[in-house]
């Protein structure tokens, strides 16, 4: 890893030798190093999960679809023994039967094939995480930088850009394009006010959900009723909700009951409590709903990890000095997007001073102390020698103008 | 990083489901077998219903392989639940626990820094694609200006071509100079080597005279490098000057020119973006720690609200671009309210450490809590880093 980034980046009219690639005193602590990196591996929860998450998905799927054939060809054959058919129709069905058990060959074959995929993509992924190491780490946090990139663009619809970064980037292994994908269809029908596919999706993972105790498929079944109600048909809107409203009243009977309320309201309303049901943004909620069922179902976070990232970088950089100008270019917080994102968060907090001398951007340590000028502006002894080597002995302090010599300077003492 | 544990399960999970595989295989021709032989039969024998019967019996009793099958999927569904628990053991399983909910990013600010760090890295097809489908277009000002940089890398790296990046050196030069970036010396003496090499001796002092005698004052012991290594000038590589064709030259000479080029536009050599997310993934575990800490005691704490971070978050130095003072006494970080003060023993405390020792300036002295030293509060001063 390249350890000599913070020297040399200023624009302002002050000067610094080159830095010697390693001072004496920035040492390198692999042992810190390495227990930064187990740490970080630690954050990968979500690259793991997801697709095990698919995996399982579709070893269940397959499985039941299997099991479900299997004993039907067995009863059918039971069947045939029970009835008194003739020997031609004997002949027929059990020749139907084994073409029937061809095609089940097959799709078993099919599926075992899907299922070897994806526990490739897993493999893949824990062979990932293990290849970081300390020397690689610049390439593999760049690849993390960019699986974190197109988590955010899945979770934002960019797919196109998703897609051409992944490939572009050969780490389609590691980005769950095709899990989002499935979630966009349902999403994107939302958004035409279909809850169809919606619907379709809780079906498939009723179990899961139901763990979970989520709601999904009741507030969609809400959201139907109330668009009956929009359309004045009652009696559809009252034998839809007899059909499927009621098995939810057991356990949400206050919002069964509002809901139902609407028939007696109908939809042009003005009574905010029955209006509100009737906003059209109620479908937008339900996309974020959905949304949220469908990053638990596969153990993602609910946030893009860029947001998280983000927002622990920036509070980890940020200090109360931070928006002052005058600091060097390589500070995030010196570009103002940065600083837009950053103006909510709290600041860090430090146990020990680090001072960086405002001349060399380097750190002022016990190798290269902190010198006080007489006007109280401090820099390193190293930036001071060399501008008095240069003028004389004279100094010039480069933000107020104030001008000393060298036998004027006094060492702070920071501990 | 141990991902033995891992592993481990995931083999599991892996090889119970090829178990599955072929168990469920051999069901299904098993039973394409029977049915087979009892077609064979309803052709040879006339009365077809003891053949069905004794099928049906024997589909209903071939309970051995269904029975391995039942427990294959059993053993199958445990490594499906235990693998999960396994990654929740070994992995943070929720790394939003550490995020403050309340504080939306600007989806456009956020999306502009992305397009822009896409731009930086080269990848112009992918920023532009972005652009268009976040609907951003043409608001990526920094486009054209990385266009350029990117060409005079590429010609550097790929063609060896250094033609782009002396243009683009010299026509910048009083601006490197006041950034004390020595590029435009590292460049001239590329092409002088080059120069040498390919042509004569002769022209490569031209060349040093016309291109490098204005660099003496900065970089005098490295033209006189230069000037020496021709006495080799055919036998460069078995001579005391050889580093002088070690690729890492290049190398350095592109990393100068994308740090002056990037600083030269307002931005940091590294890309901001990918700083961030680094101090972001050290960050991170220390806060998540520090949440399950408190969710274990149970203690609610006001995250959201929060001015400062509760708990103190050790960058490594690369992060370190500003100073930061604790007073090494109140524990507190120096601000405009409470800045660093220098006694006369040349000991930095915070001001209101020193309002406090003094009693708030009741006591005209006090003593250092670090020395011997007797400190007259007149002449305490504050100090700016």
């Amino acid at each position: 890893m390249e350890i000599d980034p913070v020297t040399n980046g200023n624009t302002d009219a002050v000067m610094t030798e080159p830095t010697p690639a390693i001072s004496p005193s920035r040492p390198l602590v692999p042992s810190s190093r390495l227990s930064q990196l187990t740490e970080s591996i630690k954050l990968e929860h979500q690259l793991l999960r997801v697709p095990f998450e698919h995996y399982k998905k579709t070893i269940r799927a397959n499985h039941r679809s299997l099991e479900r054939e299997v004993s039907s060809v067995v009863s059918s054959v039971g069947d045939l023994a029970d009835n008194d058919w003739s020997k031609d129709v004997a002949v027929s069905r059990l020749t139907s039967l084994v073409s029937r058990l061809q095609g089940l060959k097959r799709k078993l074959e099919e599926g075992s094939n899907v299922e070897n995929l994806q526990a490739q993509r897993c493999r893949a992924r824990i062979d990932h995480l293990d290849s970081a190491d300390v020397e690689n780490i610049t390439e593999w946090n760049n690849t993390k930088l960019k699986r974190i990139l197109v988590d955010y663009m899945l979770r934002m619809s960019y797919f196109e850009t998703a897609s051409k970064l992944s490939e572009s980037s050969n780490i389609l292994d590691l980005v769950d394009i095709d899990i989002f994908r499935e979630a966009k269809k349902v999403i994107d029908a939302l958004k035409r006010r279909e809850v169809a596919s919606a619907l379709a999706w809780c079906a498939d993972n009723k179990t899961r959900l139901k763990k979970s105790k989520s709601k999904l498929e009741f507030q969609l079944r809400l959201q139907e009723f109330i668009e009956l109600v929009r359309a004045d048909s009652y009696k559809q809107a009252i034998l839809y909700a007899r059909k499927h409203l009621t098995p939810w009243g057991a356990t949400h009977m206050n919002e069964l009951q509002h809901v139902l309320a609407t028939l007696a309201f109908k939809s042009t309303t003005e009574c905010a409590k029955y209006k509100a049901l009737f906003e059209l943004q109620q479908w937008d909620v339900l996309v974020h709903q959905f949304k949220q069922e469908f990053c638990k179902l596969y153990g993602m976070t609910m946030e893009p990890l860029l947001n998280i990232y983000l927002q622990a970088g920036l509070t980890a950089l940020k200090t109360p000095y931070s928006f002052e100008e005058g600091c060097t270019k390589e500070d995030p917080l010196s570009q103002e997007s940065f600083r837009k994102l950053a103006l909510p968060l709290p600041y860090s907090k430090q146990e020990h001073s680090k001072l960086v001398c405002y001349i060399s951007k380097e750190l002022m340590d016990t190798e290269n102390p902190p010198q006080v000028l007489p006007n109280g502006y401090v820099y390193s002894t190293k930036a001071l020698k060399e501008m008095a080597d240069r003028n004389k002995g004279e100094i010039k302090c480069p933000r107020t103008g104030f001008v000393c010599n060298h036998t004027d300077l006094i060492k702070a003492y920071i501990s | 990083m141990e991902l033995k544990s891992i592993k481990d399960a995931f083999d599991r999970v892996a090889n119970k489901q090829k178990l599955s595989y072929t168990k469920t295989q051999e069901i299904i021709q098993m039973l394409s077998q029977e049915l087979d032989k009892a077609l064979i039969l309803l052709q040879e024998q006339f009365d077809h219903r003891p053949i069905l019967a004794s099928l049906k019996k024997t589909l209903q009793e071939n309970s051995p392989i269904v029975n391995q099958l039942e427990v294959t999927e059993k053993e199958l569904n445990m490594a499906l639940t235990k693998y999960p628990k396994v990654l929740e053991k070994q992995l943070s399983s929720d790394i939003s626990k550490a995020y403050r909910h309340n504080v939306e990013f600007d989806t456009h600010v956020v999306n502009q820094i992305i397009a822009n760090f896409f731009y930086r890295q080269g990848m112009f097809d992918v920023g532009d694609c972005f652009l268009v489908e976040t609907g951003d277009e043409s608001e990526c000002s920094t486009r054209e200006s990385f266009f350029e940089m990117h060409r005079i890398v590429e010609a550097m790296e790929k063609r060896r071509e250094l033609g782009p990046a002396l243009n683009w050196a010299t026509s910048n030069s009083e601006k490197l100079k006041q950034a004390r970036s020595d590029l435009e010396m590292k460049l001239h003496s590329l092409r002088f080597l080059e120069i040498a090499r390919d042509q004569t001796s002769q022209e490569a002092i031209n060349y040093a005279r016309k291109h490098m005698a204005g660099f003496a004052d900065s970089s005098l012991y490295e033209i006189q490098k230069l000037i020496c290594s021709l006495l080799w000038s055919r036998n460069l590589e078995h001579s005391p000057y050889s580093d002088l064709l070690a690729p890492s030259r290049w190398n350095d000479a592109v990393r100068e020119l994308t740090r002056q080029y990037c600083n030269l536009l307002g931005e940091s050599s590294e890309s901001a973006l990918s700083t961030t997310v680094s101090a972001g993934t050290q960050a991170l575990p220390v806060l998540l720690k520090y949440m399950n800490v408190m969710v274990a005691a149970s203690k609610k704490l006001d995250w959201q609200s929060v001015e400062q971070l509760p708990v103190a978050v050790e960058l490594s130095e690369e992060f370190q671009f500003r100073s930061v003072f604790v007073c090494p006494v109140s524990k507190e970080q120096a601000s405009d309210e409470n800045p660093p003060m220098m006694m006369s023993c040349g000991h930095v405390l915070c001001k209101q450490t020193i309002n406090k020792m003094s009693k708030n300036g009741a006591r005209s002295s006090f003593k250092c809590p670090y020395c011997p030293t007797d400190v007259d509060i007149s002449r305490c001063r504050q100090l700016h880093f």
